[in-house]
């Protein structure tokens, strides 16, 4: 090794150059708490960081999602179980009624109850949450249910949401339906024969009617045949001779179709139809209503029959509320599950990120410290080395 | 007198010895010195009778200490630092400008953070906040790729102007070394000695060698020929410069001065670094940031081109610039195919789709002209190309747009019942391709009795679904095919065999015209530095796509573009946007590692080869200084000979 200034001057810079370059790392990483900076720190791990990087704002979007989507159903469930309970009300007046308990203006009075209640359940069906409608499926900037008054009185409620839920992704590869579709959940789907509550001698025709909830069928007699009618004798359909085992009887109102056995038709009359399984909430408490208004003029006996049928009604949609109740409460579980595991996810991620890119104070110190002795010690050879002189002895 | 004779010989070695010393000792600092030595050798002949007792002594020259082989590998070495260092500066400016790992985030959270808020739009689609929260974030995603594209850019600028500049200066080295050479000629010739122009001549060389790498042929007379990359571009005195400039694909060249046609291939120094890094290292980050770009550009506006927003279907589009106007100038492939246009008379509420053929391949092809024309052909609709713009414009009462809403009756129907039923179609495809679906009757009846059913096939004759349309179906019920579309079949008759078809789709633009000419696209820009918001999105936030049903209350659109974050895209090697970034920025990581790691290397090497030459050239001051205690003596013991000759001579002369 030569002496020569050069050397030695070359020597010790670059030993302080290599100790000050690493210093200047951990004191980086000391201050930055991270041992990855930058991707040239470690190339492979940088790559890892950024996708968990990515993951964890991923993770934490849809935790947000879930618990906005939690809210939701915790509010259209607290809703649904109002309606419930509306509904639960009506029930112990109509069991009231059936016992006979009411008179004609008692009876009037429930039905003033059942409006209001009709009023209450509908503004329920069409309430918002944070700005979105919750029963309209897919389309939240609508009321779902507009309402049709005759002298102030609800007489339709007809459905104008979407009839498609809406879908949102709540973890990667999974979404759920959200926003529930109401002509699903305040609506029974499940369209049984119909039955024929009169003494007309009508009875259900072997095909598949589309009329729904209850409808009152007409037969009256022509002077030849029998001619019967849906949409109070607006429009009838005769009755062949011998009758027909499947007539199409059509509500010129509504176009839907009531097939009718004749074959049994023996007297003329208005009779109550039931359709069960196709009964919605709204129209049942109408029919209800009108009904204990007896604005058909019926007996106080057929009144009272037909209040009684009316319970197997009511007794329909309290279960299609409980089931939608019941259906968002599972959802409502299956997302706080959910939402548990993003977290734990979101942690996960967390962790293995700060495993890969924290800087470890311990081992920080130690090479800081090993580092600082070589720094003093080149310095100190240096100043050695410049200082011996032959000169100094000439 | 040859006594004398050998006196002043000593005295002069002596003498010159120390000037030599001196000079070293002077130059203990100065680059580039190589330290001399005196050279001694005893006087040829001086004799005295048959006692031959020399001379004295001759200066036979003064030498520098190199060592040849070792100075060219020195300077090899420092031309692949010189190389590495000026790559390793660009490259970790360019990792610096990713800005990945600081505070603020980098791109990767601002793709993030657009494909979540998209993602939040598809939760609220009819929300106007969260379009206004989508476009702000698309803005900052573009921002960022901008910026980083511009600096990828900008540095590549700085590095063309930094290599002509470079360029100028070995020029300037090469005519400096031209002149050393002839100056060290001259006095060699003459039989001097010219170590310290040598010096300075093989200082200009080792400067050059930071410059570019270069090979060296010492000739007669200390002479020195330089070569760059084969080219002689020092010969003796005789020199030829190079040319630093631009090819016609926008690389860097180098060439002879003179001859700009013939490309050098520079390696080495910080020339061939600046060539390196602006012709590959940072031409693939440029290119990498583009594909990226273009690829979410692409992909969104795929999606985006065919839905529509709460704004509704459009009374008027303008496209982008379409160039010549032909398919192939677009800035997006176009291929043979179709594209389909909706269009609605509002006043009648009646819906039609035309399927408007695009021929990219023919003899002739297309041309944005010739497909304007087609557009224009439709009823309600007028189309031409303004300003180099496709512009389509509805009449008074209609709207159009792409929807790939399937249409509310079937596209065809063959019926033979007397009182056919009624069929309405509804709902939105989410199948992977365009499709016709074939539903055949089974059986002859009235709907809702007897065993009447439909059996669905695609358009390849497979058997989808049997749907029972007979008892136990009510009329006006929705039957749902599983894939997004449902129908539904109204009272009334079929016969066995009645048939009808529906047109389903996925794209309703299976040529890409309509993304290449920029209709209703959510991006513009084919590159990370010309990527930004389309203005009549950034405008209007509520023609951000987020339904494809014709009630524009379902959120498909939206779920599709959000879905675009992890879509594995062809032009990305099948990659989804995040993870080709995020191997970018490994990338650009990995080749600043390995810079770092070969100047780590390279600088060990060549502190250690520095050692080598110091312990042959380098100036040792205490070994100089013993030096001069040595011919100090030798003077002084000189002077003493011939005081001591001069003595004896006197004492002769006193004799006599």
């Amino acid at each position: 090794m030569s002496g020569s200034l050069t050397s030695i001057y070359n020597n010790v810079s670059y030993a302080l150059n290599l100790q000050s370059t690493a210093m200047t790392l951990l004191q980086e990483q000391a201050s930055t708490g991270n041992r990855v900076n930058r991707a040239s720190d470690s190339p492979s791990e940088a790559y890892r960081i950024l996708g968990l990087n990515s993951q964890e704002r991923s993770l934490a979007d849809y935790q947000e999602t879930v618990s906005e989507l939690i809210g939701n159903l915790e509010i259209s469930s607290t809703i649904i179980s109002d309606m419930t309970s509306e509904l639960a009300s009506i029930q112990t007046l109509l069991t009231q009624i059936v016992g006979g308990v009411y008179d004609a203006e008692g009876q009037a009075r429930i039905a003033e109850k059942i409006n209001s209640s009709l009023e209450q359940l509908v503004s329920l069906a069409n309430t918002q949450h944070a700005g979105q409608y919750l029963f309209g499926g897919g389309n939240t900037s609508t009321a779902p249910y507009e309402v049709i008054r005759e002298d102030g009185q609800i007489v339709q409620v007809s459905y104008q949401g979407s009839d498609t839920s809406r879908s949102i992704n709540v973890a990667s590869g999974l979404s759920i339906e959200t926003y529930q579709v109401g002509d699903e959940i305040f609506h029974s789907d499940d369209r049984e024969t119909p039955v024929f509550l009169g003494e007309t001698g009508a009875a259900a025709g072997t095909g598949t009617s589309t009329v729904e909830g209850d409808v009152w069928l007409t037969v009256d007699y022509d002077g030849a045949n029998y001619r019967v009618s849906i949409d109070d004798g607006a429009t009838y359909v005769t009755v062949p001779a011998g009758g027909d085992s499947n007539l199409a009887v059509t509500d010129s109102r509504t176009g839907k179709v009531l097939y009718v056995d004749t074959t049994g038709i023996t007297a003329t009359g208005t009779e109550l139809v039931r359709v069960p399984g196709t009964y919605d909430i709204f129209t049942t408490l109408i029919g209800l209503r009108d009904l204990l208004l007896n604005e058909r003029g019926l007996d106080t006996r057929q009144v009272l029959d037909y209040a009684n049928e009316c319970v197997a009604a009511v007794d329909e949609v309290y279960n299609v509320l409980l089931q939608a109740e019941v259906s968002t409460g599972s959802k409502t579980g299956f997302l706080e599950t959910l939402s548990n595991n993003l977290e734990d996810m979101e942690y996960d991620t967390q962790d293995e990120t700060t495993r890969l890119q924290e800087a470890d104070i311990a081992q920080i110190t130690i090479d800081l410290a090993r580092l600082e002795v070589l720094y003093e010690m080149s310095l100190s050879v240096a100043g050695t080395l410049m200082n011996v002189s032959l000169l100094d002895y000439l | 007198m040859s006594d004398y004779s050998i006196g002043l010989t000593g005295l002069n070695a002596a003498s010159t010895a120390l000037e030599v010393i001196g000079n070293n000792i002077a130059n203990a600092s100065t680059d580039g010195y190589h330290r001399q030595r005196v050279e001694l050798s005893p006087s040829a002949y001086g004799g005295d009778g048959t006692a031959v007792v020399g001379a004295g002594v001759d200066v036979s020259g003064v030498t520098r200490l190199v060592d040849k082989l070792l100075e060219a590998e020195i300077m090899s070495q420092e031309s692949s630092y010189a190389q590495i260092t000026q790559e390793l500066s660009v490259m970790t400016t360019v990792e610096t400008t990713f800005g990945e790992f600081s505070e603020d985030g980098g791109l990767n959270a601002t793709i993030d953070e657009f494909f979540s808020a998209l993602e939040a739009l598809a939760g609220h689609p009819l929300e106007s906040v969260y379009r206004s929260d989508v476009v702000s974030a698309a803005e900052v995603m573009c921002s960022e790729f901008q910026r980083l594209g511009n600096s990828v850019e900008d540095l590549r600028g700085q590095i063309v102007l930094e290599a002509q500049n470079m360029g100028d200066s070995i020029n300037s080295l090469i005519t400096q070394t031209a002149e050393l050479n002839g100056k060290i000629q001259n006095i060699e010739v003459g039989g001097g000695q010219a170590n310290n122009l040598r010096d300075q001549r093989d200082q200009l060389i080792s400067d050059l060698a930071q410059f570019v790498n270069v090979d060296t042929q010492e000739r007669d007379y200390g002479v020195v020929d330089v070569s760059i990359a084969g080219l002689p571009a020092v010969t003796g005195t005789v020199t030829l410069g190079i040319h630093v400039g631009l090819n016609n694909d926008g690389t860097l060249g180098i060439s002879a001065e003179g001859n700009q046609g013939r490309s050098l291939s520079i390696e080495g120094g910080e020339l061939g670094g600046l060539l390196l890094l602006n012709n590959e290292l940072l031409d693939e980050v440029a290119n990498d940031l583009d594909t990226l770009a273009k690829a979410i550009v692409d992909t969104v506006n795929q999606y985006q081109v065919q839905g529509l927003g709460t704004e509704g279907s459009f009374t008027e589009l303008t496209g982008w610039g379409v160039g010549d106007g032909t398919l192939s100038s677009l800035g997006t492939d176009v291929t043979d195919g179709s594209f389909h246009v909706r269009v609605t008379n509002a006043e009648t509420g009646e819906v039609e789709r035309y399927e408007i053929e695009v021929d990219a391949s023919g003899s002739p092809p297309d041309t944005v002209e010739s497909i304007a024309a087609k557009i224009d052909a439709i009823t309600g609709l007028s189309a031409s190309v303004v300003s180099s713009q496709l512009h389509i414009v509805a009449e008074q009462e209609y709207a159009f747009d792409f929807l790939p809403a399937v249409s509310p009756e079937p596209t065809s129907t063959s019926f033979t019942a007397a009182s056919p039923a009624a069929v309405s179609v509804s709902g939105v495809y989410n199948g992977d391709e365009n499709d016709t679906f074939t539903f055949m009757v089974e059986g002859t009846g009235s709907v809702g009795n007897g065993t009447l059913r439909l059996s669905v096939t695609d358009g390849d004759g497979n058997l989808v679904s049997t749907l029972t349309i007979g008892e136990g179906y009510a009329a006006g019920d929705a039957l749902d095919l599983g894939n997004g579309i449902k129908i539904e079949v109204s009272t009334g008759q079929f016969n066995d065999a009645d048939s009808f078809e529906v047109d389903v789709f996925a794209f309703t633009d299976t040529s890409g015209f309509l993304m290449a000419a920029g209709m209703n696209t959510f991006f513009s820009g084919a590159g990370a530095s010309e990527m930004q918001v389309c203005g009549e999105i950034a405008d209007s936030p509520d023609r951000i796509a987020t339904a494809y049903g014709s009630d524009l209350t379902d959120n498909t659109a939206a779920l599709r573009l959000a879905g675009v974050q992890d879509e594995e895209v062809d032009s990305l090697g099948g990659m989804t946007a995040n993870e080709y970034y995020q191997r970018l920025v490994a990338d650009v990581g990995q080749e600043v590692s390995l810079l770092e790691s070969r100047q780590q290397n390279i600088e060990a090497i060549l502190q250690n080869l520095a050692n080598q030459r110091d312990e042959t050239s380098g100036i040792d001051v205490n070994d100089e200084a013993a030096e001069l205690m040595v011919y100090e003596r030798m003077f002084q013991a000189m002077a003493k000979y011939l005081s001591t000759l001069q003595e004896t001579i006197d004492t002769l002369v006193n004799i006599v």
